[in-house]
């Protein structure tokens, strides 16, 4: 379980160095799809902590909820802006709810413990 | 199994972090920038503008050559008026003219050798007409007595002792000049027979010399029309 911890303390570290230095900017054209792909896999990512905290933690479903909400946030975002409907919204919307899930249940095994 | 989980974490985490903080850059050089959505905006303006521009000078240039068109037509046009104006300033009168004629002096003879009828070689107004008549008829082209321009309304009468054109009195001896044929002009007064011979019967010393060059003055009166009106 600490191992996990401090692998994830690690690897995030170390994806942040890595994004802010490699000489490559993003369009600010993606720049919107990019936040809301974040949002969904900090929500997998907050998702997966909770999951682990109840002890039903399965690995793939978190992998491919990682990958799979990133990425459908994206798709929709680009949708949206293709359609002309701004349903990136959507996307911050259900996953700012889910955080605030997330987190409030993750405080609570917290105090419980 | 804990290993595949230690390396989806990492996995994740990595990508997390890249993500975050790739976000962070953009946003941050979006502040410094113009927002994505504006600059798509100023650019469409731009073309819009550059596109009016394009437009515009098609446009400008068009006018401008039409524009030349008009000054070139206009300017012909004033010349032509100006050509047409002189051609019938020449034409009335109304400017001064050279060129060959002959010069044509009448005068009343001495006194000593008038006889006793006074009004029989005292020159008149009908032998000034017939003068300027014959050189008409001769193809004068312009004339003038005593530097009084002939034109076509000036009148030649008698007024007690002067004699009148362009309403100036005039008197002897009397001078008139005529631009023509020199040759032609003087033989038709010369003619056997003819106008001369007639004025020195009736006691008129008539002289007409050749001029290579003469200058027939323009006429100086007023034009008035108060009676004519154009159609």
């Amino acid at each position: 379980m600490w191992l996990g911890l401090w692998l994830a303390v690690l690897g995030l570290g170390v994806g942040i160095i890595v994004g802010l230095n490699i000489p490559l900017v993003l369009p600010h054209a993606y720049a919107k799809y990019l936040s809301v792909a974040a949002l969904a896999a900090l929500d997998s990512v907050l998702g997966g902590i909770r999951a682990a905290m109840e002890d039903h933690f399965d690995n793939e479903i978190f992998i491919s909820g990682f990958f799979s909400n990133a990425l459908l946030a994206a798709g929709l975002a680009f949708v949206g802006e293709r359609l002309g409907i701004d349903l990136y919204l959507a996307a911050v919307v259900a996953f700012g709810v889910r955080i605030f899930n997330n987190i409030a249940i993750i405080r609570r095994h917290l105090l419980k413990k | 199994m804990h290993k595949s989980i230690y390396v989806s974490i990492i996995l994740v985490a990595v990508s997390l972090g890249l993500m975050m903080a790739f976000q962070y850059r953009t946003s941050s050089s979006v502040e410094q920038g113009v927002p994505y959505g504006r600059e798509q905006e100023l650019t469409v303006e731009k073309l819009q503008l550059e596109k009016d521009l394009a437009h515009l000078r098609e446009e400008s240039s068009d006018l401008s050559a039409k524009l030349e068109e008009v000054g070139k037509g206009h300017s012909a046009a004033v010349d032509a008026f100006e050509s047409e104006l002189s051609k019938i300033k020449h034409y009335a009168g109304l400017v001064p003219v050279v060129g060959p004629g002959v010069e044509v002096i009448l005068e009343n003879l001495p006194d000593e050798k008038q006889d006793s009828y006074p009004e029989r070689n005292s020159i008149k107004d009908d032998d000034l007409l017939r003068v300027i008549n014959e050189l008409r008829g001769a193809g004068a082209e312009a004339m003038a007595i005593n530097n009084q321009r002939i034109l076509a309304t000036s009148e030649i009468r008698l007024a007690g002792k002067h004699i009148v054109v362009n309403m100036v009195n005039i008197s002897a001896p009397y001078q008139i000049i005529a631009i023509g044929n020199a040759t032609t002009l003087k033989s038709s007064l010369e003619i056997k027979g003819g106008l001369a011979e007639y004025l020195n019967d009736r006691g008129i010393v008539i002289n007409v010399n050749i001029k290579e060059e003469i200058l027939v003055p323009a006429y100086t009166g007023g034009l008035r029309f108060d009676y004519a009106t154009t159609t």
